[in-house]
């Protein structure tokens, strides 16, 4: 810098660069400051306030700021709040697989089988358009689909594959499953599609020329080169499918209670300090995952 | 070889993701022409437009009542509004400061991107208990809204983002060196640019805000928005007329998703149309 400033007319002892850079970075707060204001007033204020509460007292009907450990200490003695947290896990990681599962071929077919751009845009148009219509209105959609006298049901028997109504279908834990793959997998096939059609094609044809076969293009090249879209991916469904409550509550007949089910619950009946202490929790293994995947895969490096 | 084979496998194992996709918005679009007589299941007992009409009651009184939608549609319009104009500002605004280089910019870029990753049940619960402990009242204009903003500011930001990465500097500089104002230069320069980003950040705030349900469940207060009136009748016994409203939402959310791209169209036709005149001039 002090080379540069030698050049250039020295006035009041600063260049009109650095200046310039002074008078940049000004704006730039100020364009910021508004934006950020928001977020720290309306996200980290309360994300703070959830954690204070938690150990704020809980009497019937109120909470009062005399600080204690008591609820958390009821949280993590109560068989129903522990197994939520399992229930949580099991969820996450059931609906994690089968997003990615249901959706890896098909970003396979879409980012590289389909050569045709306008064919590979219509394909992805057509996957996020359900997107498109009412979150509580996809989830519902599935009653009619899965209950005795639903969809599924209706046509298994008239194929006659089945003479009884299958009843585990709907109003249980896999209703809840089923609904949150179908609802999220869009997030998983968006990334992996749009890495796997970065990849170079010639790269590709270079393996195939020197005798490779395609299980192992996959492996070696494709594979490895999708983990970017499959860790953003993840972080999508891992971030949305933790903090769900509405899908648990309206297609598990209450019998799937998730973290985001207690703190529903327990808002309702106004003990307060419960439902933070469930969101402490909940924020816990939020973090925990995204910083896990992001060990998994730099990002920075591979954006 | 065997991709000779795993491509037809795969196409057809596409074809049957999209039905997994949207078999339950089928089924659900099919029943909401259930007659007045049958439920929420198959077979369908007579095709009718009895739901529809009784959403908008215009049948005689039955004993399922009407869904709730009148007040609280008004309520998620205006609510989806304001948080279009404010994200969209905010996110303009931030995106044209990341324009140049300054300290700090990666946290400022994470804390704001932090708002759409936050599940909203936390910021709910949070911003209820804050709203609690300072004794505000909630409400779906106030505490809803600011949560909502929280929400869709990122997506703005990060579509701004993305148009002001591709926007070369020294146009907006030509402009002003050669003596244009900087009204006329942000009339004239600027704006042509960034609009259709302005645009789609518009669309992704209205949406989201307009569905918004999470963050919306422990801070809107008394008055209910659309989405918080269609779940409380989730609880009880479920009737077509929920079908029938489904298939409404959808449509209205498809007739947003064509104005923005035919104001898309026409808006690149003309900008080419202009540019084009201009060689020929030359």
């Amino acid at each position: 810098m002090s080379t540069m400033t030698t050049d250039m007319p020295a006035e009041k002892g600063q260049s009109p660069a650095i200046k310039r850079e002074a008078r940049d970075r000004r704006r730039a707060l100020m364009l910021l400051s508004p934006g950020v204001l928001w977020m720290v007033l309306f996200m980290i204020l309360p994300m703070i306030m959830v954690v204070y509460v938690s150990f704020w007292t809980q009497t019937t009907f109120a909470v009062e700021p005399t600080l204690t450990t008591a609820s958390w200490e009821r949280f993590l003695s109560s068989s129903t709040y522990l197994s939520a947290i399992g229930t949580t896990l099991r969820v996450w990681a059931i609906v994690l697989v089968a997003t990615l599962v249901v959706g890896y071929p098909v970003a396979l077919f879409i980012g590289l089988f389909v050569k045709n751009r306008t064919i590979q845009t219509a394909l992805l148009v057509a996957c996020v358009i359900p997107f498109w219509t009412s979150f509580l209105i996809r989830v519902i959609a599935w009653r009619p689909m899965l209950g005795t006298e639903g969809a599924i049901n209706v046509i298994l028997q008239k194929l006659g594959i089945i003479n009884e109504p299958l009843t585990f279908l709907l109003f249980s834990e896999f209703s809840v499953l089923v609904g949150m793959t179908q609802i999220y997998c869009v997030f998983m096939v968006g990334p992996i599609t749009f890495m796997i059609a970065r990849i170079d094609e010639s790269m590709i044809e270079a393996a195939r020329d020197l005798g490779a076969s395609f299980g192992t293009i996959f492996r070696r090249i494709i594979l490895p080169l999708s983990m970017p879209g499959v860790i953003v991916g993840a972080i999508f469904v891992s971030v949305m499918v933790l903090g769900e409550f509405a899908t648990a509550a309206s297609l598990s007949g209450r019998k799937t209670n998730m973290l985001g089910n207690i703190i529903v619950s327990q808002v309702g009946s106004l003990k307060w300090a419960f439902a933070a202490v469930a969101g402490v929790v909940l924020t816990l293994i939020i973090a925990a995952v995204i910083t896990l995947a992001l060990r998994i895969v730099d990002l920075r490096k591979e954006m | 070889m065997n991709t000779r084979i795993l491509r037809p496998a795969l196409a057809v194992y596409t074809a049957a993701f999209l039905l997994f996709l949207y078999g339950p918005l089928i089924v659900l679009a099919i029943l909401s022409f259930q007659s007045q007589t049958g439920g929420p299941q198959f077979p369908i007992q007579e095709w009718s437009t009895y739901w529809y009409r009784h959403l908008f009651g215009l049948t005689e009184t039955s004993r399922i009542s009407q869904l709730p939608v009148g007040d609280s549609l008004v309520r998620s319009l205006v609510l989806a509004f304001m948080t279009t104009v404010v994200s969209t500002v905010l996110g303009t605004m931030s995106a044209e400061a990341f324009r140049t280089r300054f300290k700090g910019s990666g946290p400022v870029f994470y804390l704001i991107i932090l708002g759409m990753m936050v599940p909203g049940v936390l910021v709910g619960l949070g911003m209820a208990l804050l709203s609690n402990f300072a004794g505000i009242d909630r409400a779906w204009w106030g505490t809803a809204f600011v949560l909502h903003v929280v929400y869709t500011y990122p997506f703005a930001f990060l579509v701004m983002l993305a148009i002001f990465n591709r926007f070369d500097r020294s146009v907006e500089e030509a402009s002003m060196s050669l003596g244009v104002s900087p009204a006329q230069t942000f009339r004239r320069v600027t704006f042509p640019i960034i609009f259709p980003g302005v645009l789609s950040a518009m669309l992704f705030s209205f949406t989201l805000s307009y569905d918004e349900f999470s963050r919306t469940l422990f801070t809107v207060g008394r008055e209910l928005t659309l989405p918080l009136s269609i779940y409380g009748t989730f609880s009880v016994e479920i009737y077509p007329n929920i079908f029938a409203f489904g298939v409404l939402t959808t449509l209205f959310s498809f007739t947003l998703l064509v104005i923005y791209g035919v104001l898309m169209k026409r808006f690149t036709a003309s900008r080419a149309g202009r540019f084009s005149g201009q060689e020929e001039a030359a």
